[in-house]
């Protein structure tokens, strides 16, 4: 894959590359690749994607209200928080 | 098949001395990214009838959520994380009596096979020190193979929990997809990951899979097993073409070949001509799942984050960089890459397509055999930092694992015999929800190899 192949996937992925990780993650990256291109060599015209091995169907559940006492626990756990409300770092 | 052992029903009762074998022997492993074996019992309470566990201790690799335990997946993303909330087998592992005391490591997010991509800690196999003990749910097997806990839950997405099981001589279980609720599990490939189950004892494993299978209403994907048809295990598949197998566990194969003989099975020789496929397969299903999953570590609510930014992008940008470490970031890219617009037919819907030739292949086996025997790893576990053995290398290696993740199917590892000092795993893998079909032909190969203890492992402490 070539540089910019990886800028612009790295930039899909919301990750910066410095100067190292490029050349390091470029090579693992293009290893992948590279490997993966073996599977064109299977026949695989007429055959339907899986996307889950045994479950066929949606599953849908009645549409009704459920008590949960999660809320509070997870806004506890905010790394920080004011009120009810998470704080994010400052955006300037 | 035994119910749980005994001797670790003694375990609060003989707590000054679990803790003073503990210690030391966790010291030495560093199998635990949190270690709380002096706290009372958590577990639930409820009739004894239904408590099939009561009294044990067990470990959680540290990608399942336990409540008011961290819940780091070994990554600096998560390090000051701590969970509200337990997963569907963790609740129901306490509810049937047991009590979680430690949070074991892993390979970041549960991507890698041998522990040693954790940002947080080292973990070493018991049997050998200067080994690791696989992964990605090493901490767990190494956990149970130096008798730090009677079983523990790992999470086996493309063979995490039969791979460390295998290099630290334990039992290694991957249910059928579905089976266990992947409630509180942090998502890393959602159609290929399950929690799995290692135990040096194989009742004990068979005990807690039924205490924590069925239908959860918190996973839509979750199943009850289908009941099948009981009949007892005769035929065993083995690979008519297995090559590239280090010579320690070639050996160890070609006896475990000679018991199962002796145990009145007939070997069937079977191809599996997509086996080959199923690496790649593997991997762009699973780093594209990854990318889409681990979207949501973006610094704004929990995990990492930088201290100011210039804009939400840039604050996005830099919670990523600095908390993911180098294998997951290029497990992120690479499924951000085979999901680009353009590229997704080359690569992930025929890898799809390949996935379905793969289950399609495993069948026919099954339409002759009842099980399928493979090792479970190429190679017995390997030494810290082994420069022979690349990430690469390790990748090309879970050949043998990820078809049943690929195919939904049940597997289990089980202890064959050591090579060189080391254990070495086999696996059987069966068809959807013939889970006691693995436990019966383990349970008879143990009658001819019976588990070994790790040096060092003693339960002497419950006397």
């Amino acid at each position: 894959m070539d540089i910019g192949e990886l800028e612009t996937t790295a930039a899909l992925a919301q990750i910066d590359l410095g100067e190292g990780d490029l050349a390091r993650l470029g090579d693992a990256v293009s290893q992948m690749l590279a490997y993966f291109e073996k599977m064109n060599a299977l026949d695989t015209e007429g055959l339907q994607p899986t996307t889950h091995a045994l479950v066929k169907d949606n599953r849908v559940r009645p549409d009704i209200v459920e008590p949960s006492a999660l809320a509070d626990d997870l806004v506890d756990r905010a790394p920080e928080r004011e009120d009810r409300f998470f704080v994010i770092p400052n955006v300037l | 098949m035994s119910d749980a052992p005994s001797p670790w029903k003694s375990f609060q009762a003989k707590k000054e001395a679990y803790l003073a074998y503990a210690r030391p022997w966790e010291k030495k492993v560093g199998s635990f990214l949190t270690f709380r074996p002096e706290a009372p019992s958590s577990a639930g309470s409820g009739p004894s009838g239904a408590r099939p566990l009561e009294g044990l201790p067990f470990g959680v690799k540290d990608n399942i959520a336990v409540r008011d335990f961290p819940l780091t997946c070994g990554s600096k993303m998560l390090a000051d994380l701590v969970s509200p909330y337990d997963a569907t087998v963790v609740a129901r592992a306490k509810a049937a009596g047991a009590s979680v005391i430690g949070k074991t490591n892993l390979d970041e997010f549960g991507m890698g096979s041998s522990t040693e991509n954790s940002a947080l800690g080292k973990t070493s196999n018991p049997w050998d020190q200067s080994r690791v003990a696989g992964g990605s749910s090493g901490g767990s097997a190494a956990a149970v193979a130096a008798g730090l806990v009677p079983f523990a839950f790992g999470t086996d997405t493309g063979g995490s929990v039969r791979q460390p099981a295998g290099f630290c001589g334990v039992y290694g279980f991957k249910p059928t997809y579905g089976v266990l609720s992947r409630y509180g599990l942090t998502a890393y490939a959602s159609s290929l990951e399950t929690p799995g189950i290692l135990a040096k004892d194989l009742g004990l494993v068979k005990t807690v899979f039924d205490a924590v299978k069925g239908r959860d209403p918190h996973d839509q994907t979750s199943l009850d097993p289908e009941s099948q048809p009981v009949r007892p295990v005769k035929t065993i598949a083995v690979l008519a073409d297995l090559a590239d197998l280090d010579p320690g566990v070639k050996a160890v194969y070609e006896q475990t070949l000679v018991h199962l003989k002796a145990l009145g099975y007939t070997l069937v020789p079977v191809t599996l001509p997509t086996l080959e496929y199923a690496v790649p397969a593997y991997y762009t299903i699973a780093t594209a799942e990854a990318s889409a999953n681990l979207a949501r570590f973006n610094g704004i609510r929990y995990g990492h984050r930088p201290v100011y930014a210039e804009n939400p992008e840039h604050l996005v940008r830099q919670s990523r960089t600095a908390g993911f470490g180098n294998e997951v970031k290029t497990r992120i890219m690479l499924g951000t890459y085979v999901l680009r617009s353009g590229f997704q037919d080359q690569f992930y819907t025929k890898a799809q397509k390949v996935r379905t030739l793969i289950s399609n292949d495993l069948q026919k086996v099954f339409d002759q055999a009842d099980l399928l025997l493979t090792p479970t790893f190429p190679v017995p576990a390997f030494v810290h930092g082994d420069k022979t053995m690349t990430e690469f290398q390790q990748k090309l290696a879970d050949k043998f694992t990820v078809t049943a993740n690929l195919a939904g199917v049940p597997a289990l590892s089980f202890p064959a015999g050591l090579a060189g000092g080391l254990p070495v795993g086999m696996q059987f893998t069966a068809p959807a929800f013939c889970e006691a079909r693995l436990f019966e032909a383990a349970a008879a190969f143990a009658t001819r190899v019976p588990v070994a203890d790790c040096p060092g492992t003693s339960l002497d402490w419950s006397k």
